[in-house]
């Protein structure tokens, strides 16, 4: 019993220290990668590469003036960052960083929250963001916090729709809805080279999928809630000090999730990478899974920097249209395809 | 018993939300000026209310994402079962019942101009 609570806390705590560990370095990428973009230097000053910059702005939202305008509603005004925090960390529960493994003759999940509807509760949890802005945009009271978060809310909802279609192609394909089973299936190599990736059997999911992330994550080009050219910040307006960092960590937490259901849903998961089974002699293979995974989610969030200043944002109407009369349409074809293609496969 | 990792995930996650605000309280400087209270809008005095009416739109937007959502989240269940079933093919007629279904609804939605947002 007391090895079970152990074992668990052990668990949770690894797999909340990982992304918030990360955090600061993915910040540092980011403004780097602007820069790097944008043909600038970037923030260089702090330490070797700037790289302690991200904990300079720590110190530097702790200490700043913390401020609760008279207008706002004082109680959601508050719970709105705690809320955005809280539903950002939650999906992590259930996202699988390795195979389950054998110690002392006992088999170890590594998700904390086993469960055979996984990946349905990280769905569940994940879609919780959008009422965390919903809440914030409400109660600042003010007239660019309010658009900014009917704005995202008809967004996220629109989007998750396609993703939600995309993702019954998948469930149909692997035949399962359990993530180990679905990393285990993509495992072997199709045509003697290639790796069993979900994306090989489904590219137009992928592209759906991925396009949804985009925008359940509230990134560019999908910023509409907080576009500073017409809103200003959107929903976080009025928010500032510490208030403005939980909003800013709960964004990158939600990229980070959602980038690794991506990855397991069509780039094998923590299967490891070529190359890196060579280790295995000398490296356990769940820190070698581990570690797959999280470079994997690390070349996703380059993806999204990448994206974020390569892309303009669309308009609203742009936006909608993209979403209910293109990706829903190819998400019902593509699912028509993929159950025609395995009935008649047989 | 099951649910009590997600409990502790919920706890953690509120408890790093309140210490860092707390933090924040403690250490952050005290606003000074009444004018920080101010409602923000660029620089200028707030003109109207903040919660004025929005375009009818949106609300059309939750509503038709929870009719289809329903629908997508019927086909879950049949997805998962269709490699143990015995039936293909009657599970196969099904999916081409439900799917005429839900691609009438869309178009009927599509062509009554529901989903155009440039007007």
């Amino acid at each position: 019993m007391i090895n079970e609570i152990l074992i668990l806390l052990a668990k949770v705590i690894i797999i909340i220290l990982i992304p918030l560990g990360v955090l600061p370095l993915i910040i540092h990428v980011e403004r780097r990668g602007a820069a790097f973009i944008q043909k600038r230097v970037g923030p260089n000053r702090v330490g070797p590469f700037g790289l302690l910059q991200p904990l300079a702005d720590v110190v530097k939202f702790m200490f700043k003036e913390e401020v609760a305008p008279s207008h706002v509603r004082p109680f959601f005004y508050k719970l709105a960052p705690i809320f955005a925090v809280m539903v950002a960390l939650m999906p992590l529960a259930s996202i699988p960083l390795c195979a389950p493994f054998i110690i002392g003759g006992e088999t170890i999940f590594p998700e904390s929250f086993r469960s055979s509807m996984g990946i349905f509760y990280v769905f569940a949890a994940a879609s919780l963001g959008s009422y965390a802005i919903l809440i914030a945009g409400w109660a600042s009271n003010n007239k660019f916090s309010m658009l900014g978060a009917i704005r995202a809310s008809a967004q996220m909802v629109s989007y998750e729709l396609s993703m939600s279609i995309t993702l019954v192609a998948m469930f149909f394909l692997y035949g399962t809805n359990d993530l180990h089973q679905m990393v285990a299936y993509q495992n072997e190599t199709i045509l003697g080279f290639l790796p069993r990736w979900g994306f090989f059997y489904q590219p137009i999911a992928t592209v759906i999928f991925l396009v949804g992330i985009f925008a359940e994550s509230n990134r560019l080009p999908f910023d509409l809630a907080e576009g500073e050219s017409e809103l200003v910040a959107g929903y976080h307006v009025e928010y500032s000090s510490m208030k403005f960092a939980l909003f800013f960590m709960a964004e990158y937490i939600h990229m980070i999730v959602l980038s690794a259901v991506f990855i397991i849903l069509f780039f094998g998961g923590y299967n490891l990478l070529p190359g890196m089974s060579l280790l295995e002699n000398m490296i356990p293979l769940p820190i070698l899974q581990t570690a797959s995974l999280i470079i994997k989610v690390g070349l996703m969030i380059w993806l999204f920097v990448w994206v974020r200043w390569s892309l303009p944002r669309l308009r609203y109407d742009q936006l909608m249209d993209l979403g209910w009369k293109r990706l829903l349409p190819l998400g019902i074809i593509n699912l028509i395809i993929t159950v025609a293609f395995i009935y008649f496969q047989k | 018993m099951n649910l009590l990792p997600v409990i502790l995930f919920v706890v953690i996650g509120f408890l790093l939300g309140i210490g860092l605000l707390t933090v924040s309280v403690l250490l952050g400087k005290k606003p000074k000026t009444v004018r920080e209270h101010d409602i923000y809008e660029s620089g200028v005095n707030p003109v109207g209310s903040a919660t004025r009416r929005y375009d009818v739109k949106f609300y059309l937007t939750a509503v038709l994402f929870l009719l289809f959502d329903v629908e997508v989240v019927f086909l879950f269940p049949w997805a998962l079962t269709y490699q143990e079933s015995s039936m293909k093919g009657l599970m196969i007629a099904e999916f081409v019942f439900f799917m005429f279904i839900f691609i009438v609804g869309y178009l009927f939605v599509l062509f009554s101009k529901s989903l155009d947002w440039e007007d």
